[in-house]
């Protein structure tokens, strides 16, 4: 295999678990996703886990894009540096985008499409909040972050995908919570239908009245 | 203003605390009477019964030790919730009689509110992120406009009850007694690590401890295994909310800030990300009196007092229910 002559650009963005950069190659821009290791972990747990959703991501990525989901396209996997080469979107994250007074309705409608696009192919996103979504300035939507997604997602794997979204509102833009919602819900129904979307809906109720305050009886 | 004295009543679970404190922050004592069950895990009756029987000797000790009087007291704050259901009713109740026979006003308080608020008066830290984790709790928070905001928290079931109830199969008995032996572990066996945005869920991960146990792994391992994923997972979640933030603090309340290996982790992680943290010191990291207290002169003076039939304990109660109208 020819060498691979990315150039390595600057830090774009510092996330939880990893670092993106900026990335020229043959004249094309590109951001490397780089897992970098976490000191506060046991390095049995911390390469395990690194390694694994190094690799689900662009597994992810790749099917999505064939389905049509709008995600970056994947360009290279380097599994020992735990790094994905992909392309690099232009845009700010949804959480950066919701600022007072702007006018979410078709935003938040398209991210119920492409979120209902994504369950109809038994995918769960897995990390569903408002920094995980990129809006361009021409309004496209993209979704990015699939280090936590699962193909033949549960009933419930998908409702988690639901409750993460509302919850991310809510902490951070909890007056637009109910509006936004309601918006993505006709969105979603209308690819995955009004039946799915019930049957989501009363899940996503269960996982909120769980886990609240629980306490096992002794054995 | 001339200073209040609040006497607050904590019984969501073990414990039934007493503490005296005023309106300065004082902690003026702190009295707890721990139910230990026989065995096996918390049987809520009995634990409501044992809180029952310690109440009026609590009170007594919590005034003496203050060294005030009962009449001096301006208000009287109690646990509202969340927590079980027949030990927030004992609490409720002893609170409920002192209110009306000394005519003072009733406060009640949210149990999660009040770890953050005693956290916050003893470290000082202003607006941080905040890890509560404990027996029956494991939540992310911060304040966002007026009220506590859950950012993160378990799927399932609680880090500390997972970790006691681990303990408590493999006969050893709850936290601390798996950190302990984990002291003696060598080899970290992989266990399902859940996390899901900024949640987490851990019953697949006992479920599988307890397994590797009956299939004959070392015990140290296990109990090494299994404090290292949780910890492990507690601290990824915390960066992650971290990140979406943009917070520069955290503030880690409950039970289980007293691990000292998730201190040690947390504290890892935040240096690397340039964060400052704070933990609530071990005597008030457990359910206490003062919490409820110091928590009850804050909603006090910010008009939220209680009638008797408002009082009803709330065993279900959210962090996000309580309106914060003091400072963050
Ligand atoms: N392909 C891309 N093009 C442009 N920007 C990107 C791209 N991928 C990621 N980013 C930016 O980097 C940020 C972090 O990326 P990502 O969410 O994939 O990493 P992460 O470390 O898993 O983040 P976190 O755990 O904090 O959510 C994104 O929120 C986005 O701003
Ligand atoms: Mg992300």
């Amino acid at each position: 295999m020819e060498r691979l002559d990315f150039e390595e650009g600057e830090v774009l963005r510092v996330g939880a678990e990893s670092v993106i950069k900026a990335v020229r190659w043959r004249g094309l821009e590109l951001v490397r996703k780089h897992r970098i290791p976490k000191k506060y972990r046991r390095p049995e747990i911390d390469e395990r886990i690194r390694r694994s959703r190094t690799i689900h991501e662009a597994k992810t990525i790749v099917t999505l894009s064939e389905n049509g989901v709008p995600v970056p396209l994947l360009i290279f996997l380097d599994i020992a540096g735990s790094s994905i080469y992909m392309q690099r979107i232009v845009g700010v994250e949804m959480r950066d985008y919701l600022v007072d007074g702007v006018d979410f309705s078709g935003a938040a409608y398209e991210l119920g499409r492409i979120t209902g696009l994504t369950h109809s192919l038994k995918i769960s996103h897995g990390d569903l909040t408002l920094s995980n979504i990129l809006v361009a300035e021409n309004g496209k939507m993209w979704l990015i972050d699939f280090g936590l997604s699962l193909f033949n997602a549960t009933l419930e794997d998908l409702a988690v995908d639901l409750h993460l979204l509302g919850r991310s509102l809510e902490s951070t833009h909890p007056s637009l919570h109910r509006r936004f919602m309601e918006m993505f819900m006709s969105g979603y129904s209308e690819v995955a239908g009004s039946a799915q979307l019930s049957k989501i809906m009363e899940k996503v109720a269960e996982i909120r009245r769980r886990g609240r305050y629980v306490v096992r009886a002794g054995t | 203003m001339p200073r209040l004295l609040a006497l607050g009543i904590e019984s969501t679970a073990h414990t039934f605390g007493v503490g005296v404190v005023d309106s300065d922050g004082r902690i003026l004592s702190d009295v707890k009477k721990t139910y230990i069950p026989e065995r096996g895990g918390i049987h809520p009756r009995e634990a409501a019964q044992s809180h029952a029987r310690n109440a009026v000797n609590a009170v007594r000790e919590a005034l003496a030790d203050a060294g005030v009087k009962i009449e001096d007291i301006d208000l009287i704050a109690f646990s509202q919730g969340p927590g079980m259901g027949p030990c927030l009713r004992t609490g409720a109740t002893v609170a409920r009689t002192l209110s009306l026979s000394l005519g003072k006003p009733l406060v009640g308080v949210n149990h999660a509110v009040a770890h953050v608020e005693v956290g916050k008066l003893v470290t000082g830290c202003r607006d941080p992120l905040i890890l509560y984790v404990a027996g029956g709790n494991t939540l992310i928070t911060c304040l966002v406009e007026r009220r506590y905001r859950v950012l993160g928290e378990t799927l399932d079931i609680a880090a500390g009850n997972c970790l006691d109830h681990f303990g408590i199969m493999a006969g050893i008995g709850p936290m601390p007694s798996a950190e302990r032996l984990a002291q003696s572990g060598r080899e970290v066996r992989p266990l399902p690590y859940k996390v899901k945005g900024m949640d987490v869920s851990f019953s697949g991960l006992l479920t599988a401890a307890e397994k590797l146990l009956r299939d004959g792994a070392p015990l140290e391992d296990v109990c090494l295994s299994i404090t290292e994923t949780v910890y492990s997972m507690l601290t990824e979640v915390v960066e992650r909310a971290l990140a979406y933030t943009g917070k520069n603090s955290l503030l880690v309340v409950g039970g289980l800030a007293r691990s000292r290996r998730l201190s040690e982790m947390l504290g890892s992680m935040c240096s690397d990300r340039g964060v400052s943290m704070y933990v609530v010191p071990p005597d008030l990291a457990g359910d206490n009196g003062p919490m409820i207290a110091w928590t009850g002169i804050l909603q006090y003076l910010n008009g939220q007092t209680l009638t008797v039939e408002e009082s009803v304990v709330k065993p279900r109660m959210r962090i996000d229910e309580v309106e914060v109208g003091w400072r963050g």
